[in-house]
């Protein structure tokens, strides 16, 4: 049985649904709707099942029901999670990856992991191309007083005083452009799979 | 004071574990729209603690393929967006069932000589 609502507590159910529509800017509009639809329904049914709906018993509702950004942010993190999951995304599967450092050890660590991987990936790529435009600063160094390989550029004195060798020559392009990619999908798809455990199940 | 916070943190977690559970088996009977499942959940447990909750774990078991939604005008003229089980969802549902009574089961023999004592 339909119950009249007051214009005022018409504009809190409203405003209520506004804030709730406000935490969902990330969904899809079809979807947006569609819960606010839901939600609109749960009130006026609540309504409905009270003798009369004061501003106490409007409370009483929207308080059950709980904070619209709360809400919102329980189908963002999860709507945010399926899409990456599905795209190949560097930028969105790196965003989801930092807001799941937030929540847990695990994203903490997935989030670091996707640093290292798209920064080696990138400086492999970068350092192919500026290899076509400064051939004698760009390359693959060892020496004496480096722990490892080290890439980058090394001006003439910076070598001297290094002792180091450049090991790639005109291969750095070569292997760069296919390690660059090759590191990048492998960060990427490591990610996608890692992302299943994030925002775990209610 | 602080006690009591860590018990009311400790409930809230469980409450969070238990709820999918809880959703899943009351649709194991029929379909039902979000309100009825709280109902049912009020009735049968002391899972809900923010109804609003319940909306976003039941768009995530769509998401899975859980459940599937559809919408119906009701009587009292706005509609209602009623669930039911997918065969997955009955399939999950069952495995879930039995994995929740063989831990039960197994908390309560843990659990019953230590309130038999603290009596």
């Amino acid at each position: 049985m339909s119950i009249p609502i007051e214009p005022a507590l018409q504009r809190r159910i409203d405003d209520y649904l506004t804030r709730l529509r406000g935490a969902l800017v990330d969904l899809p509009p079809e979807e947006v709707a569609e819960i606010v639809r839901e939600f609109h329904g749960h009130i006026v049914e609540r309504a409905e099942s009270m003798d009369s709906l004061d501003d106490a018993a409007l409370t009483r509702i929207l308080s059950a029901l709980g904070n619209p950004l709360n809400i919102g942010s329980l189908y963002q993190s999860r709507a945010m999670v399926a899409r990456a999951r599905a795209s190949t995304s560097p930028l969105l599967i790196l965003t989801t990856t930092v807001r799941w450092a937030g929540k847990s050890i695990a994203g903490l660590a997935m989030s670091l992991f996707a640093l290292f991987g798209y920064t080696a990936g990138i400086c492999w790529l970068v350092g192919a191309i500026l290899k076509f435009f400064h051939p004698d600063r760009v390359g693959l160094w060892v020496g004496p007083h480096m722990w490892n390989l080290s890439m980058g550029t090394l001006t003439v004195a910076e070598r001297a005083r290094e002792h180091a060798t450049e090991v790639l020559g005109w291969w750095l392009v070569p292997i760069g452009f296919i390690a660059g990619p090759f590191i990048l999908i492998l960060t990427t798809l490591i990610l996608r799979w890692a992302l299943r455990f994030a925002f775990p199940k209610r | 004071m602080v006690m009591v916070d860590q018990i009311g943190n400790w409930e809230a977690q469980i409450r969070k574990g238990w709820l999918e559970v809880a959703i899943l088996a009351t649709l194991w009977r029929g379909r039902l729209y979000g309100l009825e499942i709280i109902r049912e959940l009020e009735t049968s447990s002391d899972l809900v603690v923010a109804e609003g909750t319940i909306y976003p774990v039941l768009a995530r078991l769509r998401n899975d393929g859980l459940v599937e939604a559809e919408w119906e005008e009701g009587l009292s003229g706005h509609p209602r967006r009623y669930y039911k089980l997918t065969p997955a969802g009955r399939k999950r549902t069952l495995v879930l069932a039995r994995h929740s009574s063989v831990f039960l089961d197994k908390m309560t023999a843990l659990i019953k000589p230590l309130l038999a004592e603290g009596k």
